[in-house]
């Protein structure tokens, strides 16, 4: 029996990390995405003066004389800083802001009423908006629906702002920023999206970094609430993850460059109710995670998938059936070097809310790598608390291989749902618990 | 670098610009090669502008390639986080418009764009003070390193600052000092940009120190209000009951763009406005005093004494540009006392304030 049981660890192990690799891959196979290339940030900022364009669906003749019938040719006739204003209507448009020579471009919709201007993919075209090698674009007053990659899509650049968007239905993430430096994403919602609703990846090593902010957004609905490969210097806060797989989840991966992930701050947030099982149904199509039979864990409020120097810190998480907060090795990376979680702090949190809405664990560690400390003030697992060192911690952290390899069969599991442990929910004005899709979402 | 403008030997300025860099406040910074006479109201911008010219040096050598490890703290020490960020805001030297002391009207404009360094929670996600003069002060104890994740958000002045620390010990990297070709990593923070310093706190390191911008546009930029405090103490031993660190500085209209200057405490000016300090009888109180100007200050308190470095009591002891003296006593003197800077032109220009003690 005991040499069936490691026999089996031994291939869930291998199993979960093609699940996981899967499940943060980058890109859906169905769109070609451009290449990476150094963001460079050396144009600098365009002198003026900038012109205003328009954009309108207006069948008024003389409207339609000082307005672009599509954001795409205002965009082709805009030089860099100049701005386009897009009235409210449905653009079935896959945008695309290409090159220095759109640099400070400034797309606006609808700040107050994203949803009166809207992005349409009809799940054929790729990309909401897609913006390439181009500085410090603005995107404000958007939504974006039913596109088979990204709703908003910026990579290659040197400083971003992303804005009251709204994404959803989307085939990979609702706003997603890949090998650029800095940059904002704000006050904006992601939903029900195949991989995750909010994604910085790839972020270049920098000597001295260019914060990225996510604040004030939130995301429920998808696979992941936020996912982030080797992803840096991002600072998650002031938002909401709830109703997702995971909520927030940051991870080293060997299918994007620079792992581990790093420097990354998550604070202030509310991660809650992330219990969402897609696998018994979803309104989006699956993607990849589903055909190899093996499924990310899903009940996880913030998951350290690997990492170094990540701070996770004043969050209120609840109501995560199968853990709040957890740190694992990045097991599935061939860069052995980058795998163990290092430096790492979790401090500060609150969990359960007093009790009315409890994780089924608050806090999971594998006590894989070293100077990694937390809090200890939850329900934890290991429950003898052996890998868990109390904040300050400089050293080796007592690694526990038996509880590393119980939490990937919690994930092996087929229902997806055995290790939950499950309570009773707060109530909450205009949000219901998700954990079975019952359709309805379009 | 900023030289002495009342150095009457100073061979590199000619009598006419001498006399003019004498002027109420005037200095003349040195800015990436170029000499910058900051001598009137307005002349802030030129110093601003040269500053943003200043190029990211490129690592020079041989020496300066050396790579440097980022120490750890010492057994039993603590990783001491802050995160800070450089920024500007309007600052008002005299909100009440009022000297409590004289109780005198203090008529006329008093704001100005000040630049300073803000507390902010980890990760820059939101303010945990006011932006004010001074900035944070920095508390660790013997054997811990202060870890401070610095960004430079100074969004209107494009330029680069950096935080320079006194008393704890550092390598070139975490120096925080521009010093042109052979400028390291943490010497030359640009908008947008962050650095995260690792200073040691070493048995040395014990007492009130200073931080202060040491980027290319240093002397304008510590004068408008970047700068700050480090303290630092021996291990596990408890601090004082009252503890204050209180600048002795001036806000000068070359600086301000104001048409008067201000003798200032701590960025205010006249008591009312400056820090009031307050304790109770037995107290054990620190009151640690640093100069932040081009001046010479003296310290004095009221109805208190207290011993100075060499052992002998002192009640108004001197202290120069970037310099700490200590007040250190067991409050047993109830009363409203005041606190002043002794040098009469400044204590009568606002540098005063009151100490409150039941």
């Amino acid at each position: 029996m005991e040499e069936l049981a490691l026999s089996y660890r031994t291939v869930t192990i291998t199993a979960v990390a093609a699940a996981a690799a899967l499940a943060f891959a980058p890109a859906a196979g169905a769109v070609t995405y451009p290449p990476p290339t150094k963001p460079k940030g050396q144009t600098g900022k365009p002198k003026g003066p900038h012109r205003t364009l328009h954009v309108c669906k207006s069948k008024n003749k003389v409207k339609q004389k000082k307005c672009f019938p599509r954001i795409t040719d205002a965009v082709r006739k805009a030089n860099a800083g100049d701005t386009i204003k897009v009235a409210h209507g449905t653009y079935k448009e896959a945008v695309s802001i290409v090159g220095a020579k759109k640099r400070y471009l400034r797309l606006i919709g609808d700040p107050k009423n994203p949803e009166k201007v809207k992005l349409e993919g009809s799940n054929k075209k790729a990309n909401g908006v897609l913006v390439n090698g181009a500085d410090e674009v603005t995107i404000n007053g958007f939504s974006a629906k039913h596109y088979k990659a990204n709703g908003f899509f910026v990579t290659n650049v040197k400083g971003y702002t992303l804005t009251n968007l709204r994404a959803s239905l989307v085939g990979v993430y609702g706003l997603y920023a890949f090998n650029s430096i800095g940059g904002k994403m704000t006050k904006s919602i992601a939903s029900y999206t195949s991989d995750s609703g909010f994604y910085v990846g790839q972020t270049p090593p920098q000597t001295k970094p260019v914060r990225t902010i996510i604040k004030d957004v939130e995301s429920f609905g998808s696979v992941l609430g936020y996912s982030g490969t080797n992803s840096r210097y991002v600072t998650i806060t002031d938002s909401k993850f709830y109703n997702n797989g995971a909520g927030i989840v940051p991870n080293s991966l060997d299918t994007e460059k620079y792992a581990p992930n790093e420097n990354n701050v998550i604070t202030r947030n509310e991660v809650f109710w992330n219990n969402f099982n897609y696998y018994e149904g979803a309104p989006f199509k699956r993607g990849s995670t589903s055909t190899d039979g093996v499924p990310f864990p899903i009940g996880v409020g913030i998951l350290l998938f690997g990492g170094r120097n990540n701070e996770v810190t004043g969050n209120k998480v609840y109501g995560n059936y199968l853990v709040g907060i957890a740190g694992i090795q990045a097991i599935t990376l061939a860069q052995a070097d980058a795998k163990d979680l290092v430096g790492n702090s979790v401090t500060g949190n609150e969990f359960g809310l007093g009790g009315a809405d409890p994780n089924g664990r608050d806090l999971f560690y594998d006590g894989s790598g070293s100077s990694n400390c937390f809090q200890t003030d939850g329900k934890l697992f290991p429950a003898d608390g052996s890998t868990f060192a109390p904040c300050p911690f400089t050293g080796t952290n007592a690694f526990n291989a038996s509880a590393q390899g119980e939490v990937v069969n919690w994930a092996l599991d087929p229902s997806h749902e055995a290790a939950w442990i499950k309570g009773p929910h707060v109530s909450k004005p205009g949000i219901t618990p998700l954990e079975r899709y019952t359709g309805g979402v379009k | 670098m900023s030289q002495d403008p009342l150095d009457r030997f100073d061979p590199t300025l000619p009598r006419r610009r001498f006399l003019q860099a004498g002027a109420a406040g005037a200095f003349l910074c040195t800015i990436g090669g170029t000499d910058v006479l900051v001598s009137k109201r307005g002349d802030a911008v030129k110093a601003d502008a040269a500053a943003a010219k200043v190029k990211r040096p490129k690592s020079a050598e041989p020496t300066e390639q050396q790579t440097y490890v980022t120490p750890e703290p010492q057994p039993g020490g603590r990783k001491v986080e802050y995160w800070i960020q450089a920024r500007t805001v309007n600052w008002s030297v005299v909100p009440t418009k009022r000297d409590d002391w004289h109780g005198m009207p203090v008529p006329g404009k008093s704001t100005f764009k000040a630049a300073v360094y803000q507390l902010m929670s980890p990760g820059f996600a939101a303010p945990l003070a006011a932006p004010a003069i001074p900035g944070p002060t920095l508390y660790a104890e013997v054997g811990d390193t202060l870890v401070v994740h610095f960004r430079n958000n100074l969004k209107d002045l494009k330029q680069a600052v950096t935080m320079h620390p006194h008393g704890v010990k550092y390598n070139p990297e975490y120096d925080g000092v521009y010093i042109g070709d052979y400028t390291r990593a943490g010497g030359f923070i640009e908008p947008g940009e962050e650095f995260t310093y690792t200073w040691e706190c070493v048995p040395e390191s014990v007492g009130a120190w200073p931080y202060h911008d040491h980027g290319p546009n240093h002397t304008l930029n510590t004068f408008r209000g970047m700068f700050g405090s480090v303290i630092v103490r021996e291990k596990d031993v408890k601090g004082p009951d009252v503890e204050h660190v209180i600048f002795f500085h001036q806000l000068q209209p070359p600086v301000t763009g104001l048409t008067r200057s201000y003798q200032c405490i701590n960025g205010r000016a006249y008591a009312g406005n400056t820090p009031t300090l307050r304790a109770k009888v037995g107290d054990d109180v620190a009151l640690h005093c640093i100069g932040m100007d081009n001046n010479f200050h003296d310290f004095h308190i009221h109805g208190h004494r207290w011993k100075d470095g060499s052992g002998g009591f002192t009640d108004n002891p001197s202290v120069g540009p970037n310099e700490t003296t200590t007040a250190r006593f067991v409050e047993d003197n109830p009363g409203r006392w005041l606190y002043h800077c002794h040098v009469f032109a400044h204590q009568d220009g606002g540098m005063a304030g009151w100490y409150l003690v039941e």
